[in-house]
């Protein structure tokens, strides 16, 4: 099988790691589909970077299994890595060293094609003017770019992208996520590990919420948008009959009026598109005017804490 | 165009790379190899230049086999500093885990720190024995014997042997430490202080044949020797010497290729 033939670029299965008694990944199963923005979002301390430390070999799992870019890791681990370019945490150099020459040492693990990449590299994240100076002389969000330029020496089908803005300026992490969709746009993968919601909600396609250790839920960033608490608002001419009608209503778990509003929360069992239909019919037949009817679309920071919420309620 | 800064460098050319760009370590390996034997020579110049009666000039085979004594002893010292630095310092800066990340096999990664810091140290050594080399000829009178050639190449391999264990043992016990610093501390008090008190102690008696200094003064060419404190064959001091190479390396490399990068 030839990487191009799997649909994932990253795959996992029951991956766990322990250290000692403790579980940072409790049987982890992702996968990531190739040509997308991926987001891996979860609070600190949710084993986000300790899973991407797994995928890259940096350190072994206690069970279970991965596939990166279709090759089973750790068992063809180099083979894996060739088209995989990484940011894990703060990207890190040898002071002493230029720019330039931090992306010869690893040019020279990677292969003497990667080294044709280098300028080129330097030129796309803006860092050709300095690439001759010593690291030292970085700054933060030079760091993080001179970091971006050895992840593409790799010529990366993937890249994982841990926690890539932290420390920059606004204006630094609106270009980096512009830079991500244009990585996007060359039909190249991106992983994004963030605590950051913001972040992540404006860049990815995709994205996997992780608590605990535990994917807790993973899909089109359309869909966790929408399948939330399954809310519809009605915008209504008389909110108090408006109310009582749907009090009566078999699919309404709950209902509340907020101004000319009402907030109307479905049982989960119901197909939410008919009971709308069924509710609209209902308070029209009543002699009521609908100004609207939707679904509440919630942001994808009330999805998360009330995903994450509920686990930890659970738990 | 490629210019020599911008051409492409395999594992060994990175490793030579690091070491080269640290200034320190390229001023501490050429204080300790060339410089020592430019000053001592001077001074025995001087030394011969006040009073030609009381002091020999500063050729001939025995100034020869001072300066290659004490060169062994100094570029054992520099083989420290630059194997320590080896051992550790992709791990320190914290860029052991972005090589990691390349695939490469981390054997592979570990295995190239040998031939580049070779590459480094063993020219500054060469340079060193060959002011030595030179001196004993140039300053030499004609009532002082010269250094025969086989001598030269003996007495130049055992500086570069000399070197070369104390820079693989280094590189073996940084990376196993994962220490720069608790290496150099360990091996100075080991080489210095520690194996000549060892040796000196008759009551051990054929223990110390296990000794990494003992084998070394063995294999020490004739002209330039001394009396052996531990006497034994050439073939247990190869296998000694062997054994104090291959030991540490396995260690820092099982480290290497097992460690959380």
């Amino acid at each position: 099988m030839t990487m191009n033939d799997t649909p994932y670029v990253l795959e996992t299965s029951g991956l766990t790691k322990r250290f000692g008694e403790r579980t940072v990944v409790d049987g982890v199963d992702l996968h990531v589909p190739r040509g997308s923005a991926f987001g891996y979002l979860g609070p600190n301390g949710a084993g986000k970077t300790t899973l991407i430390r797994m995928l890259l070999g940096l350190t072994e799992a206690t069970a279970g299994s991965m596939k990166v870019l279709g090759r089973p890791v750790p068992a063809q681990r180099g083979e894996a890595l060739a088209r995989v370019g990484a940011i894990v945490e703060e990207p890190r150099f040898h002071p002493f060293l230029s720019g330039r020459d931090n992306l010869r040492v690893v040019a020279a693990a990677r292969g003497p094609e990667a080294h044709a990449r280098i300028d080129g590299a330097l030129a796309r994240v803006g860092l050709a003017d300095r690439a001759d100076d010593r690291v030292k002389s970085y700054s933060l969000g030079m760091r993080q770019r001179l970091g971006v330029a050895r992840s593409l020496l790799a010529d990366p089908e993937l890249l994982i992208l841990d926690e890539p803005t932290n420390g920059l300026d606004p204006a630094g992490i609106q270009e980096f996520r512009v830079m991500i969709r244009s990585l996007v746009d060359e039909g190249r993968t991106v992983l994004l590990s963030s605590h950051l919601l913001d972040e992540v909600e404006k860049v990815v396609d995709a994205l996997a919420i992780v608590d605990h250790g535990q994917v807790v839920w993973q899909g089109p960033i359309g869909d966790i948008r929408n399948g939330g608490e399954r809310t519809i608002l009605i915008h209504v001419s008389d909110v108090e009959r408006t109310l009582s009608i749907l009090g009566r209503h078999v699919a309404i778990a709950s209902a509340a009026g907020d101004g000319d509003t009402v907030r109307a929360r479905l049982h989960s069992d119901v197909e939410a598109a008919a009971a709308a239909a069924d509710i609209n019919r209902r308070l029209v037949e009543a002699g009521l005017s609908i100004y609207r009817l939707e679904p509440a679309r919630a942001s994808l920071e009330q999805r998360f804490l009330e995903i994450t919420t509920r686990l930890g309620e659970a738990a | 165009m490629t210019t020599a800064e911008h051409r492409p460098i395999g594992l060994v050319g990175a490793e030579l790379l690091k070491l080269r760009k640290r200034r320190g370590l390229l001023i501490s390996t050429f204080a300790l190899t060339v410089i020592p034997m430019i000053v001592g020579y001077l001074v025995v110049l001087l030394m011969h230049a006040s009073d030609p009666a009381k002091h020999d000039s500063a050729g001939g085979v025995e100034n020869f086999a001072g300066s290659v004594e004490m060169l062994a002893l100094l570029a054992g010292v520099a083989g420290i500093l630059v194997g320590s630095t080896l051992g550790s310092a992709d791990l320190g800066a914290g860029v052991f885990r972005e090589l990691v990340i390349t695939g490469r096999s981390r054997w592979s990664l570990f295995g190239a720190r040998i031939p580049g810091g070779l590459v480094f140290l063993v020219p500054f050594v060469l340079a060193g024995f060959a002011v030595a080399a030179g001196a004993s000829f140039a300053f030499a009178d004609a009532s002082q014997a010269t250094p025969s050639a086989a001598s030269l190449v003996e007495s130049a391999a055992w500086v570069v042997l000399v070197a070369t264990t104390s820079l693989v043992l280094a590189l073996g016990v940084s990376a196993a430490f994962s220490s720069r610093g608790t290496a150099i501390g360990i091996l100075l008090a080991w080489q210095l202080a520690v194996a000549p008190l060892l040796l000196s102690i008759d009551a051990l008696g054929g223990l110390r044949e296990g000794m990494l200094a003992a084998a070394v003064e063995r294999l020490r060419p004739a002209e330039v020797g001394a009396e052996l404190a531990v006497p034994m064959s050439l073939g247990v001091a190869l296998a000694v010497v062997a054994a104090w190479i291959v030991v540490p390396l396995t260690a820092g490399g099982w480290r290497t290729a097992t460690r959380d990068a």
